[in-house]
């Protein structure tokens, strides 16, 4: 359960102060999946790393399971899998030793992490990587390790940033399979993405973010009904008001 | 496991796997320094045995003027050549290292007992003519003083009357001192060197490297505390250091059991104990202000921009002690390089170090290297260090 209340954060530029995040508020619910939805630039990966109390906000607060995530960061990080926009897998450890690296730092003994690993490998299907160096993975096979290593202490909330980027048609419909089986397990599972498809395939509640502002938030269903649309793509266009975006 | 041991364990792992970089690093460690000190030493010590007693050919104007005293340079083993045509120019365009000058009127000074002028043609700049011009001078003196002793022998006076004072240097520097007055120009400066900027590449690749590669942001986010990573990361980068300097400390004691000299030291065992004792401080400030530095940069290359400047640091000391040389009191084991500097030589030395110095040493060191790791830990909590581009 991840709650997130006016959330506001702004970066210093050389020429002027940027509010990347106005005012943003939403709930995800446990065995819910919950989409971030915006154009590039909106705020989601800003918005993200304030959730996983890597930024501290300007104005607002986060809640994981009731646990404030400034004041209480490391023990809000125990239940949280984080998967960052850059995946960040080291190269020359093997997957298995990606895994078990940030089981260590979770506190865990290394039974567990052997077994949570066999878990992970089994559900994504990477016993044929699990003991190379990942050094020349395929996109698809690091986004796989750092989802396991970010899932190995077995968290209650998971925080997906842009999950699918770069991933091929086979990867990605096997990603959705294993984010809608962390549903079905009773996690909380935020993710954030640009494509319109992939949230109305998987989300039971979407944030549409536009220039750092939530300036809709619902159902699929929801949403197509308050922009008076039938299609969610026309809905998000109309909502976000604005047909330009990459040539804005 | 703690945090700190796992991110110890995960960079050296990481770091072994990548055989090459450690592979160079290490060679250079053994090789270069001790190689190095070696080349000098032999160069230097074949340079003075040549100078000392080797033939040499001597320029001399107006040799025809003073037969006699060509005559006994030649038994001298220095032989009289034509000198050049312009002698200063010469002297100054390095074509000659210098040129004796005779007179003529040197021939009838003799005969009537007057002091007979030689001109003596050098370049007190030219460092290389020093054992050179002290070797002619010395063989002139010796002359002047044979002939002068028989000059007053001839007239029945004992020549011993014209001698004052006698002066007999007694020099009571050891063996080993001496050989560690040429040891302590380059010995600590390599030794220094190595500690303190032996875990320079890990420390960079695993803060401003890693945070390029975009992996820090994830590590960051992990429960672990900052101050553990961080640690765990700069004791990783000592242990390498400490490798390190272990090879080459084995190196040079390699190397100075192959110079015969009499110049090269014997490491011993306590010797390299000490050696060991002073550098550890060294690597932990060393690894904490490339943390510092690492950690406050955008990127790899702006974070090795600092290099340069880093490897000229330790050699201020001992520029300053060149240059301005005082007797080792307790405050210099305060000041970083000039404590290890001063340390080393008077382990090379063979001098024992009293528990005071050592002390004061270990405290003040330590505790620079914690005031380092305390603002480096400040700068792991920054928000913009976990977050590139």
């Amino acid at each position: 359960m991840i709650e997130v209340h006016n959330l506001e954060k702004s970066f210093k530029t050389k020429t002027a102060l940027v509010k990347a995040v106005q005012k943003v508020s939403f709930s995800a619910n446990d065995g819910k999946i919950t989409g971030l939805l915006g154009p590039n630039g909106a705020g989601k990966t800003t918005t993200l790393r304030m959730l996983y109390s890597l930024m501290a906000p300007d104005a607002g607060f986060v809640k994981v399971d009731g646990l404030d995530a400034q004041k209480e960061a490391a023990a809000v990080r125990r239940r949280l899998g984080i998967l960052p926009d850059a995946r960040g897998v080291y190269k020359r450890l093997t997957a298995r030793e990606n895994i078990a690296y940030f089981g260590e730092l979770n506190g865990m003994s290394a039974d567990k992490i052997a077994e949570q690993t066999r878990k992970l490998s089994r559900a994504m299907d990477m016993d044929e990587i699990l003991d190379r160096q990942c050094e020349g993975f395929s996109q698809g096979q690091r986004t796989k390790t750092a989802l396991a290593r970010a899932l190995v202490h077995d968290p209650g909330n998971v925080i997906l940033d842009e999950p699918t980027n770069g991933l091929d048609v086979m990867s990605t419909r096997g990603l959705r399979r294993f984010i809608q089986q962390l549903r079905a397990e009773g996690r909380c599972v935020v993710f954030s993405s640009h494509i319109m498809q992939e949230v109305a395939a998987l989300c039971d509640h979407i944030v549409i973010i536009a220039k750092g502002e939530v300036v809709a938030q619902g159902s699929p269903e929801a949403l197509c009904e308050q922009a008076k649309k039938t299609q969610l793509e026309d809905a998000f266009v109309t909502l976000i008001g604005s047909e330009e975006g990459f040539f804005a | 496991m703690s945090p700190l041991y796992s991110v110890f364990k995960k960079e050296l792992r990481d770091l072994f796997r990548d055989r090459r970089t450690v592979t160079i690093q290490l060679m250079m460690a053994v090789v270069f320094g001790p190689l190095l000190l070696f080349g000098v030493m032999q160069l230097a010590s074949d340079r003075m045995k040549n100078l000392r007693e080797k033939a040499v050919e001597l320029p001399v104007s107006g040799a025809q003027y003073a037969p006699n005293l060509i005559a006994w340079l030649g038994t001298q083993n220095i032989k009289a050549i034509k000198p050049p045509a312009n002698i200063d120019e010469a002297i100054r365009t390095q074509e000659a290292e210098m040129v004796l000058v005779l007179e003529e009127g040197f021939g009838d000074s003799w005969r009537s007992n007057e002091p007979a002028k030689v001109t003596l043609v050098h370049d007190s700049t030219r460092n290389d003519t020093e054992v050179m011009l002290a070797r002619i001078q010395g063989l002139l003196e010796a002359y002047s003083r044979t002939v002068g002793s028989l000059r007053l022998m001839a007239r029945g006076v004992d020549p011993n009357i014209f001698q004052a004072v006698l002066v007999a240097p007694k020099d009571v520097a050891s063996v080993r001192n001496r050989s560690g007055e040429i040891l302590a120009l380059i010995l600590p400066y390599m030794l220094i060197i190595s500690a303190f900027l032996g875990g320079a590449y890990l420390i960079i690749d695993v803060t401003a490297g890693e945070r390029e590669r975009q992996s820090l942001e994830p590590l960051l986010a992990t429960p672990a505390s900052r101050e553990a990573i961080m640690s765990g990361k700069i004791f990783a980068a000592c242990a390498f250091g400490l490798l390190g300097i272990l090879l080459s400390l084995i190196g040079y004691k390699v190397v100075f059991s192959m110079i015969k000299t009499g110049v090269a030291i014997n490491l011993t065992l306590p010797m390299i104990a000490g050696i060991l004792l002073v550098l550890i401080p060294l690597l932990l400030i060393g690894a904490s202000l490339l943390t510092l530095l690492a950690a406050s940069v955008k990127s790899v290359k702006e974070a090795q921009g600092f290099m340069a400047i880093l490897m000229i640091l330790p050699m201020i000391p001992s520029i300053v002690l060149m240059v301005n040389p005082i007797k080792t009191q307790l405050w210099m084991y305060t000041v970083p390089f000039l404590s290890q500097n001063q340390l080393i030589v008077k382990l090379a030395r063979g001098e024992t170090i009293g528990m005071q110095d050592w002390g004061v040493y270990l405290a003040s060191s330590l505790a620079l290297a914690g005031v380092l790791w305390w603002i480096a830990s400040r700068l792991y909590h920054r928000e913009s260090l976990a977050i590139s581009a």
